[in-house]
């Protein structure tokens, strides 16, 4: 089976932030700015626009391993919203060929109150697999999260390395092309810190594209062969990891 | 995460365009329906976990509502068993499912605010989500509903196919109601405080336990402008064996369509902006 080509397409992306203050969610502080008259309020609306990413282009093809840098608020997270298509732009265009699995929240759709299993079948439903996958995938999954008899469990039961364990197995059972990922996940003790990076190294071998955001230049220097950084919304242009080094010097 | 191939998110092209992408919405809602279908059965047992009866402690609750308002409506009106507990059972059950749809509309994105930050699926998954989990309780709650239709003999005289029309008609009309308070809801945090007033409010204003009564001019007009009398009418009306003025169905299809044609165009021209809302 040939496998269809994986791009990201990022065109002159302009991603603007409306910020609702409490003020702005109340319905009466509404009605009541109306009743008053607009000319006063314009300036306290009470939500206020923040550009978060502006002009930003970028192409990336199969084989690449971005990795984005930058200061808390420049933008990275955002950007990895919109390639995830949570956030639309508000100019230009994001074209992605592949299947998306973004990692950004390991947390997404687990249900505290149900079992190790459930939350498996959950989780899995929710990136997108049939439940027939998800049975074909159950050992395995069950298998590498060792939690075992546990599994049977309410989530809530479990302590927090164990349930870090079962959604990082939960989150890595996916067959993606393009791999969005905030900061790189290291959950669980050593041991399972080892087989967890043994596994998320297959997953980004496998998928075409690894998009990840860190402050970690060491991590960015392993698994990342380019690189860009983003201050304040915009993005400089995408450069080779050899260039990093010339890139944080500018900063 | 995602099964699609392909996705391509563009900045703004007129509203034309936005009309297109939120039809696109709708659109991958579909195969999403099993999506949908797992996190409402989900909703629901993850509710009522750990409980022996489930849900069916809802539906319990609810039979001891219809006994007591049944037996008391009976006594105080004069008005027959026979008439009076299928009459206040059906109307108890199906006004549960209308004014839940709409209530736990208010939640449609608002909880659904982790998986809409961070994957591309449709907003429409989770309007669809909340409609299915109120259809599984009202699964549930059938049993009354057959159970009083078998006891007070209804079943011989009952018009299904026409009920279930009914309840076809009224599922459309409650799914742009809950679209709609789940789009404002996000944006402004009093309105599920306000959904739930009016909707506590309208369960008196409407027959839900006490029986139309068009003798009164100013009770015809209070029937006439309540959607809601319209659409437990057409649902109970051909079940009690009684058929529902035609006015009912032009109403009732009128509202649909002008509803969601109005709730469509507000969600094309917010769609964009939910997400932040949240």
């Amino acid at each position: 089976m040939k496998a269809p080509p994986v791009s990201i397409t990022v065109k002159d992306l302009t991603l603007r932030f409306p910020v609702y203050g409490v003020d702005a969610k109340s319905l009466k502080k509404h009605l009541a700015r109306v009743a008053i008259g607009g000319r006063l309020s314009n300036s306290h609306h009470g939500s206020a626009e923040v550009t978060a990413i502006s002009g930003l282009s970028m192409t990336l093809k199969a084989g690449d391993r971005l990795g984005l840098i930058g200061h808390n608020g420049s933008g990275k997270t955002t950007l990895l919203r919109a390639l995830s298509g949570a956030y639309e732009p508000d100019e230009g265009q994001i074209e992605v060929k592949g299947r998306i699995a973004p990692l950004l929240d390991l947390s997404l759709g687990i249900d505290p109150s149900a079992t190790g299993l459930e939350n498996i079948r959950l989780r899995g439903r929710i990136a997108g697999l049939t439940t027939r996958e998800i049975d074909a995938k159950m050992d395995e999954i069950g298998r590498f999260t060792g939690l075992g008899p546990f599994l049977a469990m309410p989530l809530k039961t479990y302590s927090a390395g164990m349930a870090a364990r079962l959604a990082f197995a939960v989150a890595t059972a996916v067959d993606a092309d393009v791999l969005l990922m905030d900061e790189w996940i290291a959950v669980g003790d050593a041991d399972f810190q080892k087989i967890a990076h043994q596994r998320l190294l297959s997953l980004v071998e496998r998928a075409g594209i690894l998009v990840l955001a860190s402050h970690d230049m060491d991590l960015i220097r392993l698994y990342c062969n380019k690189v860009m950084r983003m201050e304040g919304g915009v993005a400089s242009p995408v450069t080779s990891i050899k260039d990093l080094d010339q890139l944080l010097a500018q900063a | 995460m995602h099964t699609a191939q392909h996705m391509l998110r563009t900045g703004r092209r007129g509203s034309l365009h936005e009309f297109a992408m939120a039809y696109a919405d709708l659109r991958a809602s579909v195969p999403k329906l099993g999506l949908a279908w797992s996190l409402a059965s989900h909703d629901v047992i993850s509710r009522y976990r750990g409980s022996i009866l489930g849900p069916f402690w809802i539906t319990l609750s609810m039979a001891f509502m219809v006994l007591g308002i049944g037996f008391l409506y009976s006594e105080l009106q004069h008005i027959s068993l026979q008439e009076t507990m299928p009459f206040v059972a059906l109307g108890i059950v199906f006004w549960g499912m209308i004014s839940l749809v709409i209530i736990e509309g208010c939640e449609t994105f608002v909880h659904a605010s982790g998986m809409l930050s961070q994957t591309s699926l449709p907003m429409f998954t989770f309007v669809w989500r909340t409609l299915l989990r109120n259809l599984v309780t009202l699964l549930h709650h059938l049993i009354i509903i057959v159970a009083v239709l078998i006891w007070f003999g209804y079943w011989r005289t009952m018009n299904l196919p026409l009920a279930i029309a009914g309840l076809v008609l009224t599922l459309l009309n409650v799914s742009w109601i809950s679209l709609a308070v789940a789009i404002s809801s996000a944006r402004f945090r009093d309105i599920p405080q306000i959904v739930t007033s009016v909707m506590q409010f309208s369960m008196f204003m409407t027959p839900v336990f006490w029986k139309p009564d068009f003798h009164s001019p100013m009770m015809t007009l209070v029937l006439i402008y309540n959607p809601f009398f319209h659409m437990l009418d057409s649902i109970r009306g051909p079940l009690l064996g009684a058929q529902p003025a035609l006015q009912t169905y032009v109403v009732l299809i009128a509202m649909a369509v002008i509803g969601w044609a109005v709730t469509f165009s507000l969600f094309a021209l917010t769609r964009r902006r939910i997400v932040h809302y949240l």
